[in-house]
């Protein structure tokens, strides 16, 4: 298998140069993971321009710089520091240069290790209360510094949130309370990052946001929890304010999507009538949805799935609606590399 | 449909849907826009925009899921974290200072999407979206009479979460009962694919998240096999008059790149009366008559015509009067073994 | 298909070439038992106790660490318990920490009894004697290849030295049977957390505890042993809301990833309490790393006639294993 190039040439125009205030999905189903996609969105706002440039310098790239702000909820940042290498990205370098920005959605939402959680006064009841014995510090793993440890190793320094526990992750959200006020802090957590990087910019750069998988945050709390499809809708339309595009990766399988769509309505569950209806308000709302699921025919050797760029149903801001939409094959090989082709191409 | 029929329709319907879409003499003064994934309403909010402007009607953008205001938009209200009642007052604030400058005496407020209020956990349980829109309409301050159109788009395909109240009718029933408009969307490409397959006795196709396919979201290509240069979006139109009596008709409504943004005429067609969707028969009047066409050549040249005309057929002379035949009768002669019986038979 | 292993050499088809970041998967100590990378990117794994479902793992030849396998069972048969008990007993050999949840002390002491190891197993295969391991046709896709030559790269590549080094070398794999009870001095040393009912979520005290007993033990290996999640006998009736269990993977998942490099789980799941058309479960398995889903066969001499079995020598197969997604391939 030759190596691919890291954005492969049908995808380039999709990815790279997303128009100002737009929103970009992606969706992914069970067996079709959109990371590859993400890493490639990375790739295309964050590479040298030049590639026989060394990378890492300076140069900016038609002089506009892009900053991304990514908030995982599925995945650590270890993932995606190892995957975006394997393009050629340093992640932990562009994060020193404020080019890049890791909030980590994963290892603390739902569940803080007590040594790392706010203070007692402000941890939600039932939420993991603070244990009253300093946990036994643990020794660092078989080889330092390269598995994530987010055992922190500033352990005694309680109550210092802001603290930068690891080094390349901004912010660890940790979701506390119910209902609005929960979503509000997380949002505050986020715009903080984005503020943060955006105080480096200059007129005319770009910072693009991702969101990995938001709709997590939808399943895991749900209706009961005073969070439904609009108050998580309303939440990104707040975080894309600040941003100049929004990607979003989606989850759009079968059982999410189509057990409230159907006619039969009243057979859907809360968590799927709330998906769908997130997913497809949020399609409405999109410039361009880029879906992908597994091919049609089952499995193949040389295709990994299947990838279908429209329009999405959002006011376009600027005249030209010149997306181009298309249905291409992809294959990702074991490198990491990933081929885009027609049908009948290869 | 006899052709007089047709263009009384046709006048009748496009001066309809010129009025409504115009918001001439307040036809509606509330529009229901059913959209879907596959038909998007933005075309059609655009077009209500760059009317609007051409008329100088101020238009006030409600925004669930807008999120910079648009081109041609007189007033942007952002709903986030407001409650119903702050949006209506808000809707009512921003033309105050318009109102009292007089220049304009019609208004045009869109609602971009009303699901997520409909939606929305923080609405409290008294919510009536009855009295909600009306209080939109109906101005708050009766001291200048202004003309208010209403147009809410609802996408029909976000699934409706299940009411609090199970015996009040459903949001969207309640929608369509209210207005006195209600334009639903199609694409024109899925239009011309379903009938070219209800003429051909098949199913029609169905496209997107009807695929009821895992990852499919949206079915909506620009080369849809088989339907050529089909753009533009197709409206049904079902508009309640004062009278009490409907009107059914469907329109089309070119892409905005077909036209300049200040082409005064009306741009809207009858479907009916679109090529792509109703070829126009194939009338040959060489080719009048109707003979089943093959690979054989079953016509005759002149020069066979002139020749099988001038074949004289057997017992052509027969015929004639003067023929040994005397026009036709049997000539017979007896023979001995013929048994003849002059009481019985006879010749 | 049966999966068993067969001694195959080893196919140089595969371009070995092609992982250049081998290293960049933080290895575990060589030294460690029951660990060994991937003949597929060299990321550590550990065994499931079931050579032909290790053989399936995406080409790993083993669950990778830090993932967590997600086991549903269709039907009434307890085919993914048998599977669990012998991931169960494959760590208490491997004398890794056991943790299981839900279940009492009873469920640790029918864990199955140990034969040897697969690869002293695989010897005395010719004799093909009786053979009571667990086996199951899996419908695998475009993976058998790959397994097929994990299966053979452990062996040493250098020929000459393969049996000492199999001699030295710890297994990786157990061979367990089912009708015997499983005696290991380390038995003991398994821990059962119970769920407590309570008014919230009751999986909060599970993980306090798992983080408890994880981050204090930091050079040993864990198994987090779920068996039968949400099954109503077990789990209070507000398990499932999905503030409940989606959290509660969530931040299993949290906790794996933080300790990638010593934890591993599995979790089966009843199917017909929990269909795979709900969003809940789709859910579920969007959280975890990889998915195996078996469909046991009716049992009647029809299916046994038309089953599977290539030769009149092997037993036809119990069922089917849908592969739902390979555990791990990119994450």
């Amino acid at each position: 298998m030759p190596s691919q190039p890291p954005l492969p040439p049908l995808l380039a125009s999709y990815v790279s140069n997303l128009p100002d205030s737009s929103l970009t999905l992606v969706s992914s189903i069970l067996g079709a993971t959109s990371n590859w996609l993400v890493l490639r969105f990375l790739h295309a706002a964050l590479s040298a321009p030049n590639p026989n440039v060394a990378f890492g310098s300076d140069e900016p790239q038609n002089g506009i710089k892009k900053k991304v702000v990514l908030v995982s909820f599925m995945r650590s940042y270890e993932f995606w520091r190892t995957e975006a290498k394997r393009l050629g990205l340093d992640l932990a370098r562009l994060a020193d240069k404020q080019q890049f920005a890791f909030i980590d959605g994963l290892s603390e939402l739902f569940y803080a290790p007590q040594a790392t959680s706010t203070p007692p006064s402000i941890s939600p009841a039932g939420l993991g209360s603070p244990r009253t014995t300093l946990p036994m510090r643990s020794p660092p793993g078989a080889v330092p510094g390269r598995s994530p440890q987010p055992v922190p190793t500033a352990r005694g320094v309680r109550g210092n949130v802001t603290t930068k526990a690891e080094p390349g992750i901004a912010k660890k959200l940790q979701f506390s309370g119910r209902g609005l006020a929960s979503l509000d802090a997380l949002e505050k957590d986020i715009s903080s990052v984005i503020e943060q990087q955006k105080s480096s910019m200059e007129d005319g750069d770009e910072l693009l946001l991702i969101i990995d998988q938001p709709d997590l945050l939808l399943a895991a709390t749900g209706p009961s929890m005073g969070i439904g499809a609009t108050e998580i809708s309303e939440w990104i339309t707040a975080l894309q304010q600040s941003a100049h595009a929004t990607v979003l990766t989606l989850a759009t399988d079968a059982p999410l999507i189509q057990n409230a769509s159907t006619s039969d309505v009243k057979m859907a569950t809360p968590l799927e009538t709330e998906h769908a209806a997130l997913v497809i308000g949020l399609a409405h709302r999109a410039q361009s949805v880029m879906q992908l699921r597994t091919l049609d025919t089952g499995a193949a050797k040389d295709v990994s799935g299947v990838l279908r760029i429209s329009r999405g149903g959002g006011l376009n801001t600027s005249e030209k609606e010149n997306l181009e939409e298309r249905e291409a094959l992809y294959f990702i090989q074991r490198d990491g590399g990933v081929r885009v082709f027609g049908r009948g191409e290869s | 449909m006899a052709p007089i029929n047709l263009s009384h329709r046709r006048t009748h319907n496009l001066l309809l849907i010129s009025k409504l879409l115009s918001l001439r003499d307040t036809a509606s003064p509330l529009t229901l826009v059913l959209d879907s994934l596959e038909q998007p309403a933005t075309p059609l909010l655009k077009e209500y925009i760059r009317r609007a402007k051409l008329s100088k009607v101020h238009v006030t953008l409600v925004a669930f899921e807008t999120l910079k205001q648009p081109d041609g938009v007189d007033a942007f209200v952002s709903t986030r974290r407001k409650s119903p009642a702050d949006i209506v007052k808000e809707v009512s604030a921003v033309y105050q200072p318009v109102a009292a400058s007089n220049s304009s005496r019609r208004r045009l407020i869109l609602i971009d999407s009303i699901n997520p209020l409909l939606n929305s956990k923080r609405v409290d349980p008294g919510f009536d979206l009855s009295s909600f829109l009306g209080s939109i309409i109906a101005p708050t301050s009766p001291s200048a009479k202004i003309d208010v159109s209403l147009v809410v788009t609802h996408h029909q395909d976000v699934p409706e979460l299940p009411q609090q109240s199970p015996y009040s009718p459903s949001p969207i029933s309640v929608l369509t009962y209210l207005a006195t408009s209600i334009i639903t969307l199609h694409s024109f490409s899925h239009v011309l694919a379903q009938k070219a397959a209800r003429d051909r006795s098949l199913a029609p196709p169905v496209f997107g998240l009807e695929e009821e396919q895992e990852g499919i979201l949206l079915g909506r290509l620009d080369r849809l096999a088989g339907t050529g240069q089909a753009e533009g979006i197709v409206i049904e139109l079902e508009h309640r008059r004062k009278s009490g009596r409907g009107v059914l008709e469907w329109y089309l409504l070119p892409p905005a790149s077909r036209y300049s943004p200040q082409h005064p005429k009306e741009i809207v067609t009858l479907l009916d009366d679109n090529v792509l969707y109703n070829p126009p028969m194939e009338r040959d009047p060489s080719a009048g008559d109707e003979e089943p066409t093959s690979t054989f050549e079953l016509g005759l040249t002149d020069r066979q015509r002139r020749e099988r005309e001038g074949v004289v057929l057997p017992y052509f002379d027969a015929q004639h009067n003067d023929g040994p035949g005397e026009g036709g009768r049997i000539l017979y002669d007896m023979g001995e073994e013929d048994d003849f019986d002059e009481e019985e038979d006879e010749i | 298909m049966s999966f068993r292993k067969r001694n195959i050499s080893l196919s140089p088809g595969v371009d070995r070439n092609a992982v250049p970041n081998a290293t960049a998967h933080p290895a575990a100590p060589v030294s460690t038992p029951g660990i060994r990378p991937s003949p597929d990117d060299g990321r550590p794994t550990t065994s499931t106790g079931t050579r032909s479902l290790d053989n399936l793992l995406a080409g790993h030849a083993g669950l990778p660490m830090g993932k967590i396998l997600l086991v549903e069972e269709n039907g009434t048969t307890d085919f993914a318990g048998a599977l669990l008990r012998y991931y169960a007993a494959e760590g208490v050999i491997q004398e890794q920490k056991v943790h299981v949840i839900g279940v009492p002390e009873q469920w640790g002491r029918s864990l199955p009894g140990l034969i040897g190891s697969v690869e002293s197993l695989d010897e005395k295969r010719s004799d093909r004697r009786k053979d009571d391991r667990m086996k199951i046709a899996w419908r695998y896709e475009r993976l058998g290849e790959f397994g097929a030559v994990a299966g053979s790269r452990d062996a040493p590549n250098n020929h000459g030295e393969q049996d000492a080094a199999a001699k030295e070398a710890p297994a990786f794999c157990h061979a367990f049977d089912l009708t015997k009870r499983l005696t290991h001095p380390s038995i003991t040393n398994m821990s059962f957390i119970p769920l407590m009912p309570s008014r919230e979520s009751p999986f909060l005290a599970i993980l306090k505890r798992l983080q408890t007993e994880i981050t204090s033990s930091a050079n040993t290996i864990h198994r987090i042993v779920i068996p039968s999640l949400l099954n109503p006998t077990i789990y209070p009736p507000n398990a499932c809301q999905p503030e409940h269990v989606l959290q509660f993977f969530h931040a299993l998942k949290a906790l794996m990833s933080a300790h990638g490099t010593r934890v591993t789980a599995m979790i089966t799941m009843p199917l017909s309490l929990y269909p795979r058309s709900s969003g809940l479960v789709r859910w579920i398995e969007l959280l975890s790393d990889g998915v195996i889903e078996l469909c046991p066969f009716p049992h009647s001499a029809d299916a046994m006639a038309t089953s599977g079995a290539a030769t009149s020598q092997e037993e036809p197969p119990q069922g089917l294993g849908v592969y739902s997604e390979p555990p791990a391939i990119r994450d």
